[in-house]
């Protein structure tokens, strides 16, 4: 899902780097007051697993590969805003060193990856925790929210490839389709993937999952999950 | 060794487990966004020209311990860079 240069207007690189850039601000003031210090080496361990991850491409339909993303589970770990820095390393890195995703489309990138991919699962996954209070309540969240994440950070690619007009002279149902049809495939993966590690550190390592615990006070009280390993 | 060290290597572990994983047997890319923008006629332009297209060394294309060490060494370079930036997060808090 990566964009190139040279495949969207400038006019919309320029609105996404500006969308982005507020999150950026955002975000890193956000983290500065929920980032705890035991988090630090997780922040750092999952950044470099997922950059290693998305090295992995997988076959999907239509002779087409995909990989995964891995924002859902950095939300659900280390919380959106330090997700969100946390993929914005990894695409700055990939796009510097490697020509994967642009320099001028970076904002877009991040925009569709870091944000859309990190903060909608956070979100769907913290609305189920409210619905369905015990720990089917995260899985539930996790495969939805990682799913609904990946689908709309392709429609959100599709979209600013069809505004494109100068760029991509067809029209943006053309592309959002295009987008949506194959992530739909790569969006059930990352669902499946993400449900496998969330399972494994509710029985392992409750402890680490930090959704509920860096949850915006308009949510409510959620369950937090034990901090005692194996299980709540 | 402590919780926080186990994941930490286990973490390391895994990713050079993945770096592996996708040089030998994964490393066929052909992304839907690159497929459906080469259907519809769009095309990259380079604004920048990276050191290692492709995760590649230029000269070494193709050579599987060459392509191993860039994506260990750029694993490393991530988890440093994710730490720095962790750390000064921390700091101001």
């Amino acid at each position: 899902m990566h964009i190139p240069d040279g495949f969207l207007d400038l006019s919309i690189c320029a609105v996404t780097y500006l969308a982005t850039l507020i999150f950026w601000v955002f975000a890193f003031r956000r983290a500065r007051q929920v980032l705890s210090e035991r988090q630090i080496p997780l922040m750092g361990t999952l950044t470099a697993m997922f950059f290693a991850a998305q090295m992995m491409n997988y076959p999907i339909i239509g002779g087409t590969t995909a990989h995964l993303l891995g924002g859902p589970i950095l939300a659900i770990t280390l919380g959106p805003y330090a997700g969100l820095i946390s993929m914005t390393i990894i695409l700055l890195i990939q796009a510097f060193f490697f020509g994967d995703g642009g320099i001028t489309t970076f904002g877009a990138n991040v925009w569709n990856m870091g944000i859309i991919g990190v903060f909608i699962p956070y979100i769907i996954c913290l609305l189920t925790i409210k619905m369905v209070k015990d720990k089917n309540g995260m899985l539930i969240g996790a495969f939805i929210g990682a799913f609904t994440g990946d689908l709309l950070a392709a429609v959100f690619a599709g979209l600013e490839l069809g505004l494109s007009t100068l760029t991509f002279p067809y029209s943006i149902s053309i592309a959002v389709t295009a987008m949506a049809i194959h992530h739909s495939f790569i969006g059930i993966g990352e669902g499946i993937v993400t449900v496998l590690i969330i399972s494994v550190l509710l029985k392992t390592r409750p402890d680490l999952l930090q959704l509920p615990k860096v949850a915006p006070k308009w949510m409510g009280e959620l369950p937090i999950v034990s901090t005692k390993p194996g299980g709540p | 060794m402590s919780g926080s060290k186990r994941i930490f290597m286990l973490g390391i572990i895994v990713s050079i487990i993945f770096v592996i994983v996708g040089c030998m047997w994964l490393s066929y890319s052909a992304e839907t966004l690159d497929e459906v923008a080469e259907h519809f006629g769009a095309s990259e332009s380079f604004v920048w020209t990276p050191p290692l297209p492709d995760y590649e060394i230029p000269g070494l294309e193709g050579n599987l311990a060459a392509n191993i060490i860039v994506g260990m060494a750029f694993t490393l370079l991530t988890l440093a860079v994710a730490l720095a930036i962790g750390k000064t997060l921390k700091a101001k808090t």
